[in-house]
């Protein structure tokens, strides 16, 4: 549709002659317009894939907008699939894994089954499940959200805590040292925002657990690792260990500002806090995620990640030239992974940019540790789990029942509201 | 010939509002019919199918919208009359052509409604976070600091304090504007009479507002009914629901979630229907206190 | 006791008999009205002190509270230009918000007239059902308008922003209840002379109405620059989005520079600032001409 015929393609398309045709997507000037929401991490991350690709194939104009937020592009992307009109949208987008199947499955056809073109078994493999529907896998995996333990390593050590002292945890003894870094230096363990989800979803992916049971049934009442998650994050507040927080940016300044000793969350952080806790280099340390005190919970899990989808109505060219450009980049250069950890701190999920000479750097920030090293370990173990379609209907449910929850409420109760809410919103 | 003149003020009359009726119909009736017939159908994503009743007895079994409904009618109780009485009280202040630095404080009064909404919410949130500016001053006059964004009741005040922050100013204006045009010499009479200033706002200034006072009313509950934008950025709706209003819900049930637009218009209905009922108990008082 | 008003008169007379108990409560009547203005006064203008001091430090200083102004305005400015392109926003912002105001202005006051000045029974129930529409929340009609923007190839374009606008019920409705004041000698004396219904409004309801345009046009242009829901979904591409969408995203960066974010709020207020003080001496003015 956006072609720009100029004559020297017209004349290179002529000679090359009906074989060319198969290929023709290359040989005229394509844009491909691609939708992602953070600046500073996944877009960079796009532009200098962008880069690397229009070295070699300068014919594809790659237009990367990264100017919204990721509940603007969620917004636009739904109504306009809502509408079934399809000119608005870009050709690749950026959606949240555990927003996928709801995608997937609310919108038949809309996106393209890129599995068909690139080989998935390239990729960690629960990254892939989060987007396969039907045996057909419609994205090409981004960044993992691997759990570490982010610590301010000063504030235990002045507690009479070392960095052996946090490895393989399990969340009791996590809040029992927690207890004594509080009574030592003051600081409260963590940040907690009471509308966030992600502590509890952190804990159950850790044992190889979600919201459901495998027939998309809820899996909450009489769920011992539901339960479990609950309650350590209902010690957690009743010992005086979480500081309230609101909205993102109040929760990453009370880590990066030094307020609290640490955060559990997804590697993608490391961003954040290298630009804001800059003068606290050295600082720093990273540990395995606690684990659960239930059976099958082990010291790594998930938080966040997202993966890359295109649009099934984009125009045949556009649609060739992004798939090409994804296999290209995202599945075939190495180096790149190696500049977007060094550069974004992205850790991919393409199994083989773990060789690169990056992930077996240490980092000064961390204290010298090998941290991209340990975070492809844990990475290799994080348990796959079915986000299903109504990921964001339980959370609502949970995040109504937290504010009780952290004041010591009764845990069976509160599952049993969240259970209620949950069944009527996921009728 | 009287008919001719009743004739042509029927045709003028069309003729006025012909163009925004054209506009109206095809950019708003028409969305508005399809929402309708949407409210029927149930389903998810684009695949709907008739469901009659069935979005408005989900209504009654889903404890979010009820708690939604509860918070948005507590916004509208507290939060309108708070700031309809303020507005009024600044306006008749204000109007005091004798009040020193009256132009000065028309003006602050009036100009927190001409930020732009993403700006004032940025700075309620930095203003009133845990150790913001607000608490800062509160521990300083040796009170407690209050947890307005992490706390279920204080947040709902935050919401309330900023809506009546932005808006309060707005509804002077109109009660200014309408002060302006009521005559002076009544005033002056009843103040030649010895009619006190309370009695002269009671029985002279409302009376005389009172098509502003119903109109800005009728306003400020359908902006408090569609409340969004305030706790969408300020609160996020939380915590734990405790800032979700009807149309942050629809929201949710729109984008959020998984996109079940039928039951979303089912919700939306129930703002029309509220609106619908609480106009006509406003325009009702009114009249009965014209006749009283 | 004729006079109790605190006229010059009265004023100069308590300082001569200051002993008297009625003048006494009056000048602290006085004081207390004083104080109870500047402090409302205070709570309006304290988050823009915050904001414009907040654009002179850096960000991590914002995030720690630091309420003084600091020497970081030049730095801030600069990182905000070179993070967007400010020229075209504006740009871009000021066409939306001015032809709105414009086309806004023209289509719904003449509805108001219309409905006031023509009464019917027919155009009544009209209007009756115009106010309930108003209370559907956007969000309800936000799919069915994209579809229709869709088919009629306006997506990404500013007519397809500006079109539901046009016809504001909200501005009718204010346009009408505006008119009730308007004097009916004017119109008949006007129709005598012999003027058309066209001629009436164009050279006697408008010069008279001046100050409800005024009102209006900060109304409508306040209405448009802050418009955010609607040009999120309709305005695709970069080049095309305004201020509010771009502070909105600079706010919820994961690594916001709350410096460039409270100079892009500076930037954001400025224009409507501008607008309503720019009106303010008009509208006063507007509404002293148009008091017989």
């Amino acid at each position: 549709m956006r072609i720009m015929f100029n004559r020297r393609h017209l004349i290179g398309a002529a000679l090359a002659g009906v074989s060319m045709l198969a290929t023709a997507s290359a040989a005229f000037a394509v844009d491909v317009t691609i939708w992602c929401w953070d600046t500073n991490f996944n877009g960079a991350a796009m532009k200098e894939a962008a880069a690397r690709y229009n070295a070699a194939h300068p014919d594809v104009n790659i237009i990367i907008d990264d100017s919204d937020t990721q509940d603007n592009i969620r917004q636009k992307l739904q109504t306009q699939l809502l509408a079934g009109t399809t000119e608005g949208l870009p050709d690749i987008v950026l959606i949240q894994d555990d927003q996928a199947k709801k995608y997937l499955l609310s919108f038949p056809g809309a996106f393209e089954p890129i599995g068909d073109t690139i080989d998935m078994t390239q990729f960690a493999n629960y990254k892939v499940a989060a987007a396969t529907v039907d045996g057909k896998s419609y994205s090409l995996p981004f960044d993992s959200g691997v759990v570490g333990f982010f610590y301010r390593s000063d504030y235990f050590s002045e507690a009479g805590f070392s960095d052996a002292d946090l490895q393989n945890l399990t969340w009791d003894q996590l809040i029992e040292i927690g207890k004594t870094v509080k009574e030592k230096t003051g600081h409260e363990l963590f940040g907690i925002d009471y509308n966030e989800v992600g502590w509890i979803r952190m804990m159950l992916n850790s044992a190889g657990q979600w919201y459901f049971n495998p027939d998309g049934t809820l899996n909450l009442v009489g769920n011992p690792t539901f339960k479990a998650a609950l309650k350590v994050y209902q010690d957690i507040w009743t010992n005086g260990l979480a500081k309230p927080v609101s909205g993102w940016t109040d929760f990453t300044n009370s880590f990066t500002s030094g307020d609290v000793a640490g955060v559990p969350i997804g590697v993608w952080i490391v961003g954040t806090i290298k630009a804001n806790a800059a003068a606290d280099s050295g600082k720093w340390a990273v540990a395995p995620v606690p684990r659960l005190d239930v059976e099958g919970s082990i010291n790594a899990s998930n938080w966040g990640g997202s993966s890359w989808y295109v649009l099934a109505s984009s125009p045949t060219d556009e649609k060739a030239a992004a798939l090409d450009f994804l296999k290209t980049v995202w599945a075939g250069d190495v180096d790149f992974y190696q500049k977007i950890l060094v550069g974004q701190g992205a850790v991919g999920t393409w199994l083989q940019a773990r060789e690169g000479d990056a992930y077996k750097s240490s980092d000064e920030f961390f204290g010298g540790q090998p941290v991209w090293q340990n975070f492809s370990n844990w990475l290799a173990q994080v348990p796959d789990v079915d986000y299903g379609i109504f990921t964001s209907e339980v959370d609502s449910a949970i995040s109504a029942q937290l504010p009780t929850i952290a004041q010591g409420g009764d845990l069976d109760a509160a599952i049993e509201a969240i259970n209620a809410q949950a069944t009527q919103a996921t009728q | 010939m009287a008919s001719r003149v009743v004739v042509r003020e029927h045709i003028n009359g069309w003729l006025f509002i012909a163009p925004a009726l054209i506009l109206l119909g095809i950019f708003m009736i028409y969305p508005i019919i399809w929402s309708l017939w949407m409210s029927f159908q149930t389903g998810r994503g684009m695949n709907f199918s008739f469901g009659g009743l069935a979005n408005i007895q989900r209504l009654f079994a889903d404890t979010v919208f009820l708690r939604a409904l509860g918070n948005t009618m507590i916004f509208l109780v507290v939060q309108v009359p708070i700031m309809i009485i303020l507005a009024l009280l600044f306006a008749v202040a204000l109007n005091d052509t004798k009040l020193w630095g009256r132009s000065f404080f028309r003006t602050a009064i009036f100009l927190p409604c001409v930020t732009s909404l993403v700006a004032y919410a940025v700075l309620f949130k930095s203003m009133f976070s845990a150790e913001g500016v607000v608490n800062a001053t509160l521990v300083g006059l040796g009170l407690d600091p209050v947890p307005w964004l992490t706390d279920p009741f204080w947040a709902k005040v935050l919401i309330i304090m900023a809506i009546t922050w932005r808006w309060t100013g707005y509804n002077m204006i109109f009660y200014l504007a309408a002060l302006q045009n009521v005559d002076r010499s009544i005033y002056e009479a009843a103040r030649i009479d010895g009619v006190p200033p309370w009695a002269r706002f009671l029985y002279i200034t409302l009376p005389m507002l009172k098509p502003v006072i119903l109109f800005t009313t009728v306003i400020s509950t359908i902006g408090t009914l569609q409340l969004f934008d305030e706790p969408y950025n300020i609160t996020q709706g939380g915590p734990s629901q405790a800032t979700l209003t009807l149309s942050y819900y629809i929201y949710d049930l729109t984008f959020r979630f998984m996109p079940s637009f039928g039951y979303s218009a089912t919700v939306s209905w129930v703002i029309v229907v509220l609106v619908g009922i609480l106009t006509f108990v406003q325009f009702l008082v009114a009249r009965e206190g014209r006749r009283a | 006791m004729t006079t109790t008003e605190t006229s010059a008169g009265v004023v100069r007379r308590s300082t001569t008999s200051a002993m008297n108990p009625h003048i006494l409560f009056r000048s602290l009547q006085r004081a207390l009205l004083y104080i109870a203005l500047s402090i409302a006064a205070f709570i309006s203008i304290f988050p823009f002190y915050w904001m414009v001091v907040g654009s002179t430090n850096t960000s991590p200083d914002i995030a720690h509270g630091k309420a003084s102004p600091g020497s970081y305005l030049f730095q801030n400015v600069a990182a905000f230009f070179a993070t967007v392109d400010v020229p075209r926003m504006f740009w871009n912002s000021a066409l939306l918000a001015l032809v709105g105001v414009a086309l806004t202005l023209i289509v719904s006051s003449l509805a108001g007239y219309g409905f006031e000045m023509f009464k019917s029974r027919f155009r009544d129930r009209i209007f009756g059902f115009l106010l309930l529409m108003l209370s559907i929340p956007f969000a309800a009609l936000m799919v069915p308008l994209f579809i229709m923007m869709s088919n009629l190839k306006l997506i990404n374009t500013f007519t397809a922003v500006l079109l539901p606008g046009i016809a504001s019920i909200f501005i009718i409705f204010y346009f009408r209840q505006a008119t009730k004041a308007f004097p009916g000698e004017l119109r008949d004396a006007a129709r005598i002379d012999g003027l058309n219904e066209w001629q009436i409004f164009v050279y006697v309801y408008l010069p008279v109405m001046r100050s409800t345009y005024a009102a209006a046009i900060i109304i409508i242009f306040m209405a448009n620059w802050n418009s955010y829901l609607w040009p999120l979904i309709i305005l695709i591409t970069e080049e095309n989005k305004t201020v509010t969408l771009i502070v909105s995203a600079l706010s919820y960066a994961y690594v916001p520079d709350y410096g460039v974010i409270m100079i892009s709020a500076v930037f954001a207020t400025l224009p409507t600032v501008l607008i309503f003080f720019l009106l303010q001496r008009r509208f006063v003015e507007g509404m002293l001409g148009s008091v017989k």
